[in-house]
């Protein structure tokens, strides 16, 4: 299968370095989240990789070749860039129709796309009847056109409904278990923890981290565990023996940081502390997140050179 | 990539939008009812030329040949269309060639039906004022008018590939043939005879006089169309999308 390859990739608008010395690999078989903020350059390096704009250095290539050398590429990369892209006076299958024919994909797989998305019933109704949820639904049609080894898509939640989060998640776990790469680009943390196997973080242009996931959560944020007992002064001392720092809330559970439960339920165990609940609290990409973004804060707030 | 495919998807584009067909259905309309406004006007001006009169209509509706150029190309330019276009269809000179293919063919056969039955129609009602007409110069008349309309549709596109606006291009052509051919009128001999829609109109001339024939005319029209063409595929080449 293809991966994505990005190499010393750079992207200038002006004096504004939009994408500065990018090198990483989007991996098939699993599902890769896009990480950062706002104009940290993730779009910028979609549109790098379908050559539709020019990198200032450096080179963006799919399973060894550039996009614009690829035969019938909708064949190969499916991509979702702007869900606005489709034009408000086509119906949505006309729309695909045109897609489809200049790759010669047959109008066949233009209705089967359709009934996978979800659209097949409105399928004939201009696309400017459109809610934001159904023009997604009708880029990501348009990304699978092709039954694409390589599918790229940028925000595909944006619009969607609590059923089409599932949707996408679950269209997502099952294009990366058919041994497809998939890179998806977010900002919402808690939505991309739910698909990821795989992050690449961008800031300010810059690659922050390319890890697995669970690999990135954990180097980031200390587990912790919540106890609930019905004997407090024993838990505490319990605890205190073993060198851990617990928290009482005020609801009468405690937390105990940097914690691993299997540790705290053999010492609340050993010590006879009834337990009336213990669990794991892992820690959230959302806080790995920031924790690294903070880091990377307190970096570039130095005076830069202009 | 293969050329067929491209131009198959490119003429799908130009059926599936209403506006143009509608464009070329106002050319036909606007043409042929303003021919034959001028075919029952008055037939004793000394500067009277039948053939023109009879093919007039084109002046004012030419602008419905531009605008059907302008918005088949501008309709890539709003919100991200072309990015999609040109992840279908990377190799751009291949893609902007199609797009120019799916403006001319059907501009120019909608034009030279327009140009006949604007003929028939004005000749209609001239009668007698038009006996003199030969049929060459009939022939030459509605061909000529076919493909004036043709390349003032592909000079329209050119200027949008350049300019990535519909809006912004037809504010430039539409004043710009209004003025030219009203406040300019019939003064020959001036560097005026070489715009495009001067020179252009005229093989829709019975006679005419000043450097230019009606081939030639004609000539510098396709030129003018030729130079737009190849300044929006450079724009769109270079320029990122």
């Amino acid at each position: 299968m293809t991966s994505i390859d990005v190499q010393d990739l750079t992207k200038e608008y002006g004096s504004t370095r939009a994408v500065d010395g990018l090198t990483f690999r989007v991996l098939p078989g699993r599902v890769t989240g896009f990480l950062g903020p706002n104009g940290a350059g993730k779009s910028t390096t979609m549109r790098l990789v379908l050559g539709l704009d020019r990198p200032t250095a450096g080179s963006a290539t799919l399973g060894g070749r550039a996009y614009p050398e690829l035969r019938e590429p909708l064949r190969h990369v499916g991509a979702l860039l702007d869900a606005h892209a489709a034009h408000g006076s086509r119906t949505a299958r006309d729309h695909l129709r045109v897609l489809a024919t200049s790759n010669r994909i047959p109008d066949g797989r233009v209705d089967e796309v359709l009934e996978e998305t979800g659209l097949a019933s409105v399928a004939r109704r201009r696309v400017r009847t459109y809610s934001l949820g159904m023009r997604q639904r009708l880029g990501i049609a348009a990304a699978l056109l092709g039954d694409p080894g390589v599918v790229m898509l940028d925000e595909p939640s944006n619009g969607l409904d609590p059923e089409g989060i599932v949707w996408i998640r679950q269209l997502l776990r099952r294009l990366a278990g058919e041994g497809r790469t998939v890179l998806v680009s977010s900002h919402l943390m808690n939505e991309t923890a739910s698909f990821a196997d795989h992050l690449v973080v961008l800031g300010r242009g810059r690659l922050l981290a390319d890890t697995p996931m669970r690999d990135f959560i954990h180097a980031r944020v200390q587990p912790s565990v919540r106890i609930r007992t019905s004997d407090p002064a024993a838990l505490r001392s319990a605890l205190a023996r073993h060198g851990h720092d617990a928290v009482e809330h005020p609801d009468g559970h405690w937390t105990v940081h940097h914690a691993r439960v299997d540790d705290i339920g053999r010492i609340a165990s050993a010590a006879g502390v009834p337990v009336l609940e213990l669990a794991a609290e892992e820690g959230t990409l959302e806080q790995a997140y920031f924790d690294l973004t903070s880091a990377e804060a307190e970096f570039t707030t130095q005076p830069q050179e202009a | 990539m293969e050329l067929t495919p491209v131009l198959r998807s490119e003429w799908l584009k130009i059926r599936t939008l209403r506006s143009l067909p509608g464009a070329l259905l106002a050319l036909f309309a606007a043409t042929t009812a303003f021919s034959a406004i001028a075919g029952v006007s008055e037939t004793s001006d000394p500067g009277f030329d039948p053939l023109f009169t009879a093919l007039s209509g084109v002046v004012p509706g030419q602008i419905a040949a531009v605008s059907f150029g302008a918005m088949a190309v501008s309709s890539e330019f709003q919100s991200g269309a072309l990015r999609l276009s040109l992840a279908a269809v990377p190799r751009r000179g291949r893609w902007f060639a199609a797009k120019a293919a799916v403006i001319a063919v059907p501009a120019l056969l909608v034009g030279l039906v327009t140009a006949l039955a604007a003929l028939l129609v004005a000749r209609a009602g001239l009668g007698p004022a038009a006996d003199g007409l030969g049929a060459g110069e009939q022939v030459r008349g509605v061909v000529g008018c076919g493909v004036y309309l043709m390349l003032m549709a592909l000079f329209a596109a050119g200027l949008a590939a350049l300019l990535r606006s519909g809006v912004a291009t037809l504010s430039l052509l539409i004043p710009f043939i209004l003025v030219v051919s009203f406040v300019i009128g019939d003064a020959t001999g001036t560097v005026a005879d070489f715009l495009p829609d001067k020179a252009g109109q005229l093989v829709l001339r019975e006679t005419y006089d000043g450097t230019l024939g009606p081939w030639s005319g004609l000539a510098v029209t396709a030129l003018w169309a030729a130079a737009a063409l190849l300044a929006g595929a450079w724009s769109l080449r270079r320029r990122d999308a």
